[in-house]
């Protein structure tokens, strides 16, 4: 890793208020089955505001703090490109507009959930929600291609936390230990 | 109206103090928020616990609304916003104080370290929900076919996510799921 790289990832295009708002808004609302998948499109993709690479970073943080992730990207995003008040505006279009939709599903719900042709659509949504998130996930991969390292406490995270269903709060800290001191022999001293 | 009040304040510190040890998110803490909400307070059966946790993944938004329905079905309107706002603003504070101490440390060689560290880990959680979700939701190989070509185009093609999720459900209202 070269040193001239260092700081690249903070540097931002200046985003407007009402434009943070509408972005955080629409993966919010069309966060279905996970609003991460979402993320990962509205910032890289279509806006263009961080590389594959920032991204799997920023995540990074946001996963080890508790508070879910995406949230947790909201308020350091927010907070990035208009201090405080800008975390309040993300975390509002993000949380507090879809839960207001949620509670208008909710009072329907009730009256569609028996439905054997709602459920088998939802049953099918479903399934590719869970796709959206392992697509995200492999995307990830490929465009960050982590060193063997890497691969290697990725690939203890998915196992220890997924397959074997270990507990976070041990599986995270000693993983941390590990991926850091790893990184650190890894990089050259200066 | 003083039992609505004494159920809002119950609510709001049982959440807040789940906050801060919800490392993960919202999932990292869904067995205790179990526990407090059926087993603890009786506020409903685990049955009802379980119908709530489907709708919130079944909305759009992020997976932390089962906070915010739980609070609903206790208190109404009123008790959504107290669950949601005690179950992610002390993390939230944290989240922001967090930030600020990584920004001053922009220039230290430390802070690319660990954020170079941290993003596979992150990488592999993300498969590991995205593998949680799926045994949840693949119990027919027409389900599991559907993750997969889920996963492939999402993985290898910059077609909109919302194309996927219709035909997805379309497939599965022709009974395919």
């Amino acid at each position: 890793m070269l040193a001239s790289d260092s700081g690249a990832a903070s540097e931002l295009p200046p985003i407007s208020r009402a434009t943070l708002f509408a972005s955080f808004l629409k993966m919010g609302l069309l966060g279905f089955g996970g609003v991460l998948p979402w993320a990962r499109r509205v910032m890289v993709d279509e806006r263009g505001w961080l590389s594959d690479r920032d991204f799997a970073e920023l995540i990074g943080l946001c996963q080890v703090l508790p508070g879910p992730n995406v949230v947790n990207l909201s308020i350091i995003f927010g907070a990035r490109t208009h201090g405080p008040l800008g975390a309040v505006i993300a975390i509002t279009a993000l949380l507090f507009m879809p839960v207001g939709l949620m509670l208008l599903i909710a009072t329907l719900y009730a009256s569609v959930a028996q439905d054997p042709l709602t459920r088998n659509a939802i049953a099918g949504a479903s399934a590719a929600a869970a796709g959206l998130i392992l697509g995200t996930a492999l995307r990830l991969v490929l465009q960050t291609r982590p060193p063997l390292r890497g691969l290697l406490t990725g690939a203890a995270a998915f196992i220890g936390v997924g397959v074997l269903q270990w507990p976070l709060l041990w599986v995270i800290p000693v993983l941390i230990i590990v991926a850091v001191a790893a990184e650190r022999h890894a990089t050259p001293r200066q | 109206m003083t039992g609505t009040l004494h159920v809002l304040t119950e609510i709001a510190m049982r959440f807040a103090a789940l906050s801060l040890v919800a490392i993960g998110g919202i999932n990292a803490i869904l067995p205790e928020i179990h526990r407090v909400v059926v087993d603890l307070e009786g506020w409903m059966t685990s049955a009802q616990f379980a119908d709530l946790f489907a709708l919130a993944n079944l909305a759009p938004g992020p997976n932390a609304m089962i906070v915010a329905l739980v609070g609903w079905k206790v208190a109404g309107v009123t008790g959504a916003l107290v669950a949601t706002i005690a179950a992610c603003g002390p993390s939230s504070v944290a989240c922001y104080i967090a930030w600020h101490f990584a920004d001053r440390l922009r220039q230290s060689p430390w802070r690319m370290i660990v954020q170079r560290g941290l993003a596979p880990i992150a990488i592999g959680l993300i498969l590991a929900s995205g593998y949680t979700v799926a045994r949840g939701a693949d119990r027919s190989p027409g389900a599991f076919a559907l993750t997969l070509i889920a996963t492939a185009m999402l993985a290898w093609t910059r077609v909109n996510p919302v194309w996927v999720l219709l035909g997805a459900g379309l497939v599965g209202l022709a009974g395919f799921a």
